[in-house]
């Protein structure tokens, strides 16, 4: 007679390694990552009427765009960090099925953010600020509506 | 022989069954920028012309305060990308340098700004986490 007790633990793990493949079927994750973020705490050096840009250069890097507005010369940092999910409720069923069939729900948050510091004509600090920041979202989350 | 051909038979299908569905990319934009060439610039004697001789023509030119600026940048992505029959993880990382030369009114380079970062670019697979 089969010992069904002994064989439990390994029926287990079949079990749970099943429902953790159906569970992760058709799920897909990409994330793209654009340059450093900067943060407050690193901006916390700053002194308007006092730090250069090549002291700003030196402790945040360069930036990414040096631009003139009508307020004087911008600086500008940018960077982002894109997350996008999606489940194909047709991967299970391309398994089994001579056709594929596709059911795909997506979420994709592209948030760029910048940092912008205005300059006066000695290049020293005049103003600087983050833009619009957003809260972090979650890596997989691809319920679109 | 180094190996019996059933076990170099083994490790090849091995080798292709675990890497199969492996992506991986590399993108740039632009020529890395020569720290040597970036150094060799002075400030108060080097002129519009040796900064283009040394470095190239700028990819952008930039006023401010009724100044020449040029910008030099290059853009380095990585991305590795694991495409599997049922799961799919892709992870795409950018980082960029840039080079700005300030010149005076004489065209005479006063102040040189370099930050390097696709240093740090990496084949990072992972999507979670930081």
């Amino acid at each position: 007679m089969t010992n069904v007790a002994a064989r439990f633990p390994s029926i287990r793990l079949v079990i749970s390694t099943l429902c953790i493949l159906v569970l992760c079927a058709g799920c897909s994750v990409r994330r793209v990552v654009f340059n450093d973020v900067v943060t407050t705490e690193q901006i916390n050096f700053i002194r308007i009427g006092q730090t250069t840009i090549l002291e700003l250069a030196d402790h945040i890097g360069a930036p990414d765009e040096v631009t003139e507005s009508e307020f004087g010369a911008v600086a500008l940092y940018n960077w982002s960090d894109t997350k996008s999910a999606a489940l194909d409720f047709g991967a299970l069923a391309r398994l089994v099925l001579p056709y594929a069939p596709t059911l795909t729900l997506n979420k994709t948050g592209i948030t760029p953010e910048q940092f912008q510091v205005v300059f006066d004509p000695q290049w020293t600090v005049r103003a600087y600020g983050f833009s619009r920041r957003t809260t972090d979202e979650p890596v997989v989350w691809f319920w679109p509506f | 022989m180094l190996f019996p051909k059933p076990l170099a038979g083994i490790v090849i299908v091995l080798t292709l069954a675990l890497t199969q569905g492996c992506v991986v990319t590399r993108g740039t934009v632009g020529e890395p920028l020569q720290e040597e060439a970036i150094s060799a610039i002075k400030k108060g004697t080097t002129t519009m012309a040796e900064v283009v001789s040394l470095i190239g023509a700028p990819d952008r030119i930039v006023r401010g305060y009724d100044r020449e600026i040029f910008h030099y940048y290059y853009y380095d992505g990585k991305s590795p990308a694991m495409l599997l029959l049922l799961l799919n993880f892709i992870r795409i990382d950018i980082k960029s340098d840039n080079l700005y030369v300030f010149f005076n009114r004489s065209g005479i380079a006063e102040e040189v700004v370099y930050g390097k970062r696709t240093d740090r670019t990496q084949f990072r697979l992972w999507p979670f986490g930081d």
